[in-house]
């Protein structure tokens, strides 16, 4: 799943330790939502979507966007 | 900005999660080092140094009974701090290293004990399956940790 969370880190100036304290998870897990190879639980996703001040649906996508859901 | 944050890092106070998580892992290891070298010292043989874990040499009854007490209660210990501690992303490294080592396990034991059955191999031994097992489960913990 792609995400935005780099860039939105990046944007604050933020290193990935220090986004991994703000979430209180491990900076590997940081790294590996950011690189595609881990996908946030729920509870994560909110944590991160709260914290930028975003919808969850704004930090990632699902490559279905306007696909609809039937 | 850096990614490693180092000098950041070593001003940030621990969270109490990552407090937990040191605490377990560094039990687990206290605990492991004081059953080996306990283990090492009950050895009459100078030459099994380093080698009493996979061996088969017997044990005194005290030892035996102290081991299994530390391994039993420190190892629960240890993973309750440890399950405390974890966040998603290990825990699903977690998950699927366990996965892997109980397959290592349904594949490997009943395998070996046919062909053993059978006289086509030399009897089972459960130490070495354990070791097997532990070996796939660290591999795969680090590599979805870490890769």
């Amino acid at each position: 799943m792609n995400n935005k969370l780099k860039v939105l880190r990046a944007m604050r100036n933020w290193s990935q330790a220090e986004l991994a304290d703000r979430l209180d998870v491990s900076r590997q897990a940081v790294n590996a939502i950011e690189t595609g190879k881990y996908d946030p639980s729920l509870p994560l996703a909110f944590k991160l979507a709260r914290l930028f001040d975003m919808k969850i649906e704004e930090i990632f996508d699902d490559g279905t966007e306007g696909q609809g859901n039937d | 900005m850096t990614d490693a944050g180092n000098t950041e890092k070593a001003r940030r106070p621990m969270s109490p999660r990552r407090k937990r998580y040191w605490i377990a892992l560094g039990l687990a290891g206290v605990l492991g080092g004081i059953l080996g070298a306990w283990m090492q010292a009950t050895q009459d043989d100078p030459s099994t140094i380093g080698l009493v874990l996979i061996s088969n040499a017997p044990l005194t009854p005290t030892f035996a009974i102290g081991a299994s007490v530390i391994w039993i209660v420190g190892m629960i210990v240890s993973l309750l701090l440890y399950h405390r501690a974890v966040d998603d992303h290990e825990e699903r490294a977690y998950l699927w290293a366990g996965t892997a080592a109980w397959y290592t396990l349904t594949l490997s034991a009943p395998t070996w004990w046919v062909l053993a059955r059978a006289g086509l191999a030399p009897p089972a031994d459960a130490m070495l399956l354990f070791l097997g097992a532990l070996v796939v489960n660290a591999v795969v913990w680090l590599w979805l940790k870490y890769r």
